[in-house]
């Protein structure tokens, strides 16, 4: 039974709150700052002037310029282009047009013109069952166009069957294609 | 001095880019440094005036492919510029570039610009790509330009894309066979003018078709 009141005032005693010095906490951060390096107080901005040699110079506007041009690539697939065209009939499905002609003997024959960018080889027809038809279907849109067959990669050749363009400017004639939008 | 000097060198290769970008790729390796030059040149013109670019690119790369001089492939470009710029001043400015590519068509075939005109108001509000293209082929197979232009004009209110491009091909397969191209053009004209008549259009076939 006195051992419990002994043990009772024991723990009053230590439940007191423990008073400090006001000046205490004042103490303590002067403490702290007395023991900071020198380089983590002052948190003031630096400025330093900048200094770029010609050829500096030159280096920085080339990384520049390729920042920009690195850019464009990326952003120019997402870019709509405008429309060209306020009257025009609006954008219609490609038409398949097909191309035949005949020409015994031959080893190979391209369609060249136009729509391919007059390339040789973009092209080629695929020979038909008979003697010498040569035929190849490609989608067109609304347009104008002007061709020739290409022969064993030498012979320009027009086509029989579709008018003859007015505006040969190079020698070797060409057709004509008019697709229509209806 | 030396940012001047950075900025200055920065602003030189911008200007270098843009030019760079605004040349046509497909002429690399077809056209020789001059020659490629003189025609860039027409294309940033086309560019500026709105003019079709891609007509005049598939005039070089023809004249290319078909092995002409370079001399020739300018003189080429330079003239069908010439033909573009007149065809987009009859049609207007605001004509789509397959109309004034055909309409240049026309007037090589020999087509005035005030033939244009004409079919600009005949149809106003619609493509007359194909009304020009046929009036180029029409004089292509023999059909003098003055009764081109009055056949065509005369079929505007009849006759759509399709009937058109029947129109041509009848007409040449007449004059393949024998017939006068004025002859072949009149009997046409009656037959089309009939069928409006009667109700009787020609079917548009939506499947493979020659030219």
């Amino acid at each position: 039974m006195a051992d419990d009141r002994w043990l009772d005032r024991v723990t009053d005693v230590l439940q007191e709150p423990v008073r400090l010095d006001p000046s205490f906490d004042e103490r303590v951060m002067a403490a702290i700052g007395e023991g900071l390096p020198d380089a983590v107080t002052p948190l003031r901005p630096r400025y330093r002037p900048l200094l770029v040699s010609p050829l500096g110079g030159f280096a920085l506007a080339a990384a520049v310029l390729t920042g920009i041009l690195v850019g464009r690539s990326w952003l120019a697939p997402v870019i709509e282009p405008a429309p060209t065209s306020v009257t025009a009939v609006q954008a219609v499905p490609p038409s398949a047009v097909q191309f035949v002609i005949v020409v015994p003997g031959a080893e190979s024959v391209s369609l060249v013109g136009d729509f391919n960018d007059w390339n040789r080889t973009a092209t080629p027809m695929r020979r038909a069952p008979g003697d010498g038809v040569w035929s190849v279907s490609i989608p067109l849109t609304e347009g104008r166009y002007r061709y020739a067959f290409l022969v064993d990669g030498g012979r320009w050749v027009t086509d029989p069957s579709a008018p003859r363009a007015l505006d040969d400017d190079f020698g070797p004639p060409n057709s004509v294609v008019t697709v229509g939008a209806s | 001095m030396r940012i001047v000097l950075g900025v200055t060198a920065l602003l030189v290769l911008t200007a270098a880019a843009d030019r760079l970008a605004a040349q046509e790729p497909r002429l690399e390796g077809r056209l020789a440094g001059p020659s490629r030059e003189a025609v860039e040149a027409l294309l940033d013109s086309a560019r500026v005036i709105g003019l079709p670019v891609e007509p005049l690119v598939d005039r070089a790369l023809e004249g290319s492919s078909k092995g002409a001089s370079e001399g020739r492939i300018v003189a080429a470009v330079e003239r069908l510029f010439g033909e573009l710029r007149d065809a987009s001043a009859a049609l207007g400015q605001q004509s789509a570039p397959e109309e004034i590519t055909a309409g240049a068509s026309a007037l090589r075939a020999g087509a005035a610009a005030t033939d244009l005109e004409g079919l600009r108001q005949a149809r106003p509000g619609e493509s007359v790509t194909v009304e020009a293209a046929v009036l180029a082929d029409l004089v292509a197979v023999g059909v003098p330009v003055d009764r081109a232009v009055a056949a065509v004009l005369a079929l505007s209110d009849v006759a759509d894309d399709a009937d058109y491009i029947a129109f041509r091909s009848n007409v040449e397969r007449d004059v393949a066979l024998g017939a006068s191209p004025v002859a072949a053009l009149g009997v046409r004209l009656d037959a089309m003018a009939a069928e409006a008549l009667t109700g009787g259009r020609p079917s548009a076939d939506t499947g493979p078709r020659k030219p």
